[in-house]
């Protein structure tokens, strides 16, 4: 049986997910349990790296507001040192006598020595044996917790409780006056059961794929991205690698499931966890980065059903159409370019359709663990009398990617590659704003429509043919 | 719901006559004309049997023959298992598929005279442009998981964007809908959610996961009663189909039988004298939407072993799939006439007289992405490359021709990495 390990500690945050006991990891498993689990992915586990700044990686657990010791963890990893260095030096022991056995052996020597080395080794084996039964618990105890520390924070990353303003559209009117009527008010155009049912009907319905695939577009066309298409389910493994909390998406029920630690979650192929099976081991060469994919899909995240709340509507429906977006660099440096022009890229596309739209630096403690900077887009939401969040791009640094190994290989050096990426549209929430704006579907300009530029086309022809007379 | 409808049923004589209602069209080639179902008083068991056999369902008849003796002598416990089983009985069958010996007709052929032969598979030639993965995914997205890359990815929009576009010019409302749905609407459908071998996929919950957006449709017309004058009531949708099924036969590799995939659907909600030629209107959408295509298909008029539970009758085209060298199955419709209606309680007024009944629904796949997709790609390679039918190009920003993008890494992967 597996040992129970301790539970993380638990807490509510502002984003409102309660981390539930986690007994095992997908991620990590140590040698004693490798027989019964399969190993499928063995993490690079950056110790001194992550220990080398000591403050910074203090101040990033005190302000995403997580109650985790680094006190004890660094006194686990003392333990673990310790022991493992013992280990080393019985396995340097040990291959010393093989080594010396060959060579007495070879030069003819007597019996009874070679019986007594042989004997050390023997005894050795047995202690290596003993010392690694003592420490798998201890492995097992620390790699846990170090599975749990956060990443650092980003230096643009605003402290607990506080957003910073990036970009602001327009302001919306008339925020004192009564909330404005709720979308749902409009039942030829949408039919909502409950958050995991809805339906949209005639010009909504049109607005949900049209819109998903003109900013797909747009950023293929206008920034050279690569579209993709990705699968829906994304196992454990995964889901700790990028350190989703798990209750963000619901579990699927596998008859045949081998691997009963890996199980599979409904991501939808249009979130930013779906991208990672594809980077998972993945090496690449330096002509192709930066990486730039973009895709259309679905995405059925419960995340922050609760934020948008308390009323169940569009706003925090599980299901959406969304565009995801998924960069990875060399440096850091080049990580916030991408994210600068991936803003920009969004900015130009909700400016567009004329809406209240921000976009925010968000505060460290509605980070997950293994963002170091999200920038929330957000439009205004009349009925809530707030904005409400139709995209997010986080900074990743090279933190995901050392979980799941993608790198670069340059010369005998792997580079993990810094990951920039999240949904730059959620299209249910969009229209739920647009209707309560008033602004009708059926005449939004969408950057990167076919139809926009067959209109504009006509447009610049009727111009050209004006112009003649002029 | 559904089960109202048959846990409603207060005499023995009521079930009797809604079974020989379905019956009545298995000996009539009137098959929808509403008199025979107030009139048929007569329970002919034997030939619910008959119809049960011949479609190789589950014969459940011996238990339903107990069971009703048992109802019969008064004991009202066994009603509700009744009503249960009988919800398991298929749809009557169409009588002109009655002496097809379980083979499907071939009515019709499009394409070349001699369509091409052992050129490149779907999956070789997309491991030479490197537009598909399918390898090394089975721990991190599942087991048959699939990304599409590139121009492929882009072809996927482009071929539902076609699509709507060709369903929306024929009438059909667009909705938008959901993937996760109780499990009460999908049975409804005559889909199964609980045993060995089912299809269906189960979330934490107790939701299921749609296995096509018909499922959702017609859960929206659950309960609906509609006027006459709206009928036939035509809808679309695009939506992910999850589907459990597994197969690893060699002829299925690849793409060809996966979990997840994006399909538009075709869905009609018609009067019993409208619905068979609704049938051939959904037909003759996807008989179009292929030819544009440029593949080689053929209809198929299905035998009664291929309707499963809820068709009364089904088309599926078949397209050539050149690097296979076989047929695959690309679309079907089938007309489920009251079947679904019954379950999901969806009923309209008549014109004349006002009166309820059931409605009939349709349904039919416009576009089912990975299969088209082997179709496309297999049928259109050259020199390498693959050719993009016309009708595609300007969903394609103008493109013409698939190539190999440089830009999309090479699958390297390494085991573990140890940094010194």
């Amino acid at each position: 049986m597996l040992k129970l390990r301790n539970a993380i500690p638990q807490r509510f945050s502002k984003s409102g997910y309660l981390k539930l006991q986690r007994y095992i990891s997908a991620l990590y498993i140590t040698g004693d349990k490798a027989n019964e689990n399969y190993v499928t992915l063995q993490p690079h586990l950056d110790f001194a790296g992550t220990f080398n700044d000591r403050s910074a990686l203090e101040k990033s657990i005190r302000n995403r507001g997580l109650k985790i010791s680094l006190e004890r963890v660094l006194g686990k990893y003392q333990k673990y040192l310790t022991h493992h260095e013992e280990l080393r030096r019985l396995d340097g022991e040990r291959e010393a006598i093989s080594q010396q056995l060959k060579t007495l052996a070879k030069a003819g020597a007597a019996a009874k020595e070679l019986d007594e080395l042989k004997d050390r080794g023997k005894s050795l084996r047995n202690d290596v044996k003993a010392l690694k039964q003592i420490l798998y618990p201890i492995e097992d105890d620390f790699i846990h917790d170090f599975l749990h520390l956060p990443n650092r924070l980003h230096a643009n990353c605003p402290d607990t409780g506080d957003e910073r303003l990036v970009y602001r559209h327009l302001l919306p009117e008339n925020t004192q006056q009564v909330p404005s009527t709720s979308h749902l008010e409009r039942n030829d155009l949408i039919h909502f059961v409950d958050n995991n049912r809805y339906y949209m009907m005639k010009q909504a319905a049109h607005f949900d794929v049209n819109s998903m695939q003109a900013l797909a577009r747009y950023f293929v066309k206008q920034a050279n991205f690569l579209q993709t298409a990705n699968p829906d389910f994304v196992r454990c493994v995964l889901m700790e690698a990028n350190a989703t909390p798990l209750e963000h998406y619901h579990m699927v029920k596998e008859d045949n499931l081998q691997n009963k630690l890996n199980v599979a979650y409904l991501t939808g192929g249009g979130a930013f966890e779906s991208f990672l099976g594809a980077m998972t081991k993945l090496c690449v060469y330096s002509s192709v980065l930066p990486l730039r994919y973009v895709c259309c899909g679905r995405s059925y995240s419960r995340a922050e059903a609760k934020l948008h709340g308390p009323l169940p509507s569009l706003y925090t429906a599980t299901q959406t159409n969304a565009v995801q977006s998924f960069m990875a660099t060399q440096t850091a440096d080049e990580a916030d370019a991408q994210l600068e022009e991936i803003l920009n890229l969004a900015a130009d596309f909700y400016k567009a359709l004329d809406i209240p739209f921000r976009i925010v630096y968000v505060g460290a403690d509605m980070l997950t663990p293994s963002e170091s900077l999200r920038a929330s887009l957000e439009v205004y939401a009349p009925s809530l009398q707030r904005y409400v969040c139709v995209g997010r791009i986080s900074n990743y640094s090279d933190f995901v990617s050392k979980r799941i190994l993608l790198s670069m290989r340059r010369e005998k050096h792997y580079d993990f590659l810094h990951l920039v990426g999240g949904p730059v549209l959620y299209t249910t929430r969009l229209i739920a704003a647009l209707i309560e704006h008033g602004i009708p579907l059926e005449s939004c300009k969408l950057l990167g429509s076919n139809e926009l530029d067959t209109k504009k086309t006509f447009q610049q022809d009727l111009q050209e043919f004006k112009n003649l007379f002029k | 719901m559904g089960m109202k409808l048959l846990t409603k049923v207060h005499e023995l004589l009521r079930l009797g006559r809604l079974i020989a209602t379905a019956m009545s069209r298995t000996k009539t080639t009137h098959a929808h004309d509403p008199e025979l179902v107030v009139t048929s008083e007569h329970l002919d068991l034997d030939m619910l049997e008959r119809n049960v056999e011949l479609r190789h369902h589950k014969n459940n008849m011996p238990k339903i023959r107990n069971l009703m003796k048992a109802l019969q002598e008064g004991n009202e416990e066994v009603r509700s298992q009744l009503n249960a089983e009988l919800e398991q009985l298929p749809n009557a069958t169409h009588p002109r598929l009655l002496n097809y010996n379980n083979k499907p007709r071939e009515l019709a052929y499009y394409g070349q005279d001699k369509p091409p032969t052992s050129v490149k598979e779907f999956s070789e030639l997309c491991r030479v442009l490197n537009l598909c993965r399918m390898d090394h995914l089975g721990n991190y997205t599942g087991h048959k998981s699939y990304y599409l890359s590139g121009q492929l990815a882009m072809l996927e929009q482009a071929i539902i964007q076609y699509a709507l576009r060709s369903v929306t010019d024929h009438g059909f409302e667009l909705i938008s809908v959901p993937d996760i749905l109780p499990k009460e609407v999908i049975e409804s459908c005559g889909m199964r959610t609980e045993g060995e071998r089912t299809q269906v996929y189960k979330l934490d919950t107790g939701e299921c996961l749609s296995g096509t957006s018909e499922m959702a449709l017609a859960g929206y017309f659950a309960n609906k009663v509609l006027d006459e004058e709206e009928l036939p009531l035509k809808v679309t949708a695009v939506s992910r189909c999850f589907r459990a099924e597994t197969s690893s036969l060699q002829e299925e590799k690849g793409i060809y039988r996966v979990h997840q995939f994006t399909k538009v659907e075709m869905f009609a909600i018609c009067t019993p004298q409208q619905s068979e030629i609704e049938l051939e209107e959904f037909k003759n959408i996807e008989l179009a939407l292929f030819k544009q295509l440029g593949i080689n298909f053929r209809l198929l008029d299905m035998p009664p072993c291929e309707l499963g539970a809820p068709a009364y009758q089904k088309y599926d085209i078949e397209a050539w799939m050149p690097g296979r060298n076989m047929w695959g199955e690309i679309s079907s419709c089938s007309n489920c006439t009251d079947y679904q209606a019954k379950r999901l309680n969806i009923k309209y007024k008549q014109k004349t007289g006002g009166k309820l009944a059931f409605a009939h629904t349709i349904n039919g796949t416009a576009t089912a992405i990975p299969r088209l997709l082997i179709a496309l790609i297999e049928s259109h390679q050259r020199a390498g490359n693959v050719d993009l039918p016309a009708v595609l190009v300007p969903f394609m920003d103008g493109r013409q021709i698939i190539a190999k993008d440089k830009r999309i890494p090479e699958t390297k992967l390494v085991k573990s990495i140890k940094v010194s």
